[in-house]
């Protein structure tokens, strides 16, 4: 027999984890509060280093959307949402309702989840698409930081937007959930 | 339900753990000492069920060798094997050497051989399970081909291989390695092939 060196996983698979589960290994101290972990399909993925523009897209993104919203709605830049009973991501911004909260915002509470694209363009635009069009997100803008161009998908139904436009340099970008989110797009990436 | 098309991929960079993590998940509760599952290089995975037949011959072998080694050796019937700070997979016996009143898991230095029991088809996790245990410099490897009444020998770990594969058959003997005295017919460790 021969000993092909063969990732395990190509015929085992991992144990999955649920978000409860996930939570617990925070508290226990074996994943770290300042990780850069998401929680995909029961999976404990690592999230990519964020490059320099990737930083300076979310500094200036925030910077746009602060005043546009005012008290219509919550501004959580790199925090959690819980999608599912297996997945708990981090977009970059999400817009939640402005309400109380006793735990992690789940996808129902999100009115707009926003993902500064550099390095993670294919995957924002593929699997995270069909992940929060799945959970009933409103609305998704993937902000494409090379290209300066922004995916807006929206309307959300049978786990995919019906709905998708995509808004170039100069172009002016409306939040369908949140009207008052309203600007032209500019190079936010510098 | 899109959950296929959100699953991450073969190249998704998962979070990898290492074996004191691994053991605080047992702790914390996380994953009950019940399970069936190993860490093989950071990654926690969960082992096949293992059927009637298989139990059977871990059962037998591990009287095989109990009654014969007595206190020359511990036999440790599916218990984990540390082989680094990444791996503790579970073989279906571990050989250690006699280790007294050692409570901590087995690592390397302490494996005198370990048994893999395929009893229908070689079993698919060998091929890297066999060079997970070379690379961790696990002495000898006995791959007991049931169905085809042959007991494969790994020995000379190298460069995650074994250089030396001696295939056994009924009629051979066969002995655990630093206690040669002590010689096992071939035939019992593989016991009789069922017939339908």
């Amino acid at each position: 027999m021969t000993a092909t060196a063969s990732p395990p996983t190509a015929t085992t698979p991992r144990r999955l984890f649920t978000v409860h589960e996930f939570h617990k290994m925070a508290k226990a101290g074996i994943l770290g509060e300042k990780e850069r972990v998401e929680l995909i399909e029961g999976e404990i993925i690592q999230m990519s280093p964020i490059g320099g523009p990737h930083v300076l897209g979310i500094a200036r993104l925030n910077m746009l959307l602060v005043p546009l919203i005012g008290d219509d709605g919550l501004i959580s830049p790199q925090g959690s949402l819980r999608i599912s009973d297996r997945t708990e991501l981090v977009p970059d911004f999400v817009v939640l309702r402005n309400k109380r909260y006793d735990g992690v915002p789940v996808a129902a509470d999100a009115l707009l989840v926003i993902e500064v694209s550099d390095s993670s363009l294919s995957r924002d635009l593929s699997s995270k698409v069909a992940v929060y069009a799945a959970a009933g997100v409103q609305e998704y803008w993937v902000w494409d930081v090379k290209r300066h161009v922004v995916h807006q998908f929206t309307d959300p139904s049978e786990g995919q937007y019906q709905q998708r436009r995509e808004v170039k340099l100069g172009e002016t970008i409306t939040s369908v959930a949140l009207p008052a989110i309203s600007f032209k797009v500019v190079d936010i990436s510098r | 339900m899109t959950a296929t098309a959100a699953a991450p991929t073969a190249t998704t960079p998962r979070r990898l753990f290492n074996v004191h993590e691994y053991h605080q998940m047992a702790e914390a509760g996380i994953l009950d000492e019940d399970e069936r599952i190993e860490l093989i290089e950071g990654e926690i995975v969960e082992m096949s069920p293992v059927g009637g037949p298989h139990i059977k011959r871990i059962n037998d072998v591990t009287k095989l060798l109990n009654r014969s080694l007595d206190d020359r050796a511990e036999v440790s019937p599916q218990n984990p094997v540390r082989l680094n700070d990444r791996s503790e997979p579970m073989p279906d016996i571990a050989v250690l050497r006699y280790r007294g009143d050692d409570e901590d898991v087995p690592v390397v230095g302490d494996v005198l051989v370990l048994i893999e029991i395929s009893v229908s088809s070689l079993r698919r996790d060998l091929g890297w399970k066999l060079a997970l245990y070379a690379r961790a410099g696990i002495p000898e490897v006995w791959v007991f081909d049931v169905n085809g009444q042959r007991l494969l020998r790994h020995a000379e770990p190298s460069d995650g291989q074994y250089r030396r594969v001696d295939e056994l058959r009924p009629g051979d003997r066969i002995s655990v390695p630093t206690i040669p005295d002590l010689v096992f017919a071939v035939m019992d460790m593989l016991g009789h092939r069922q017939r339908s």
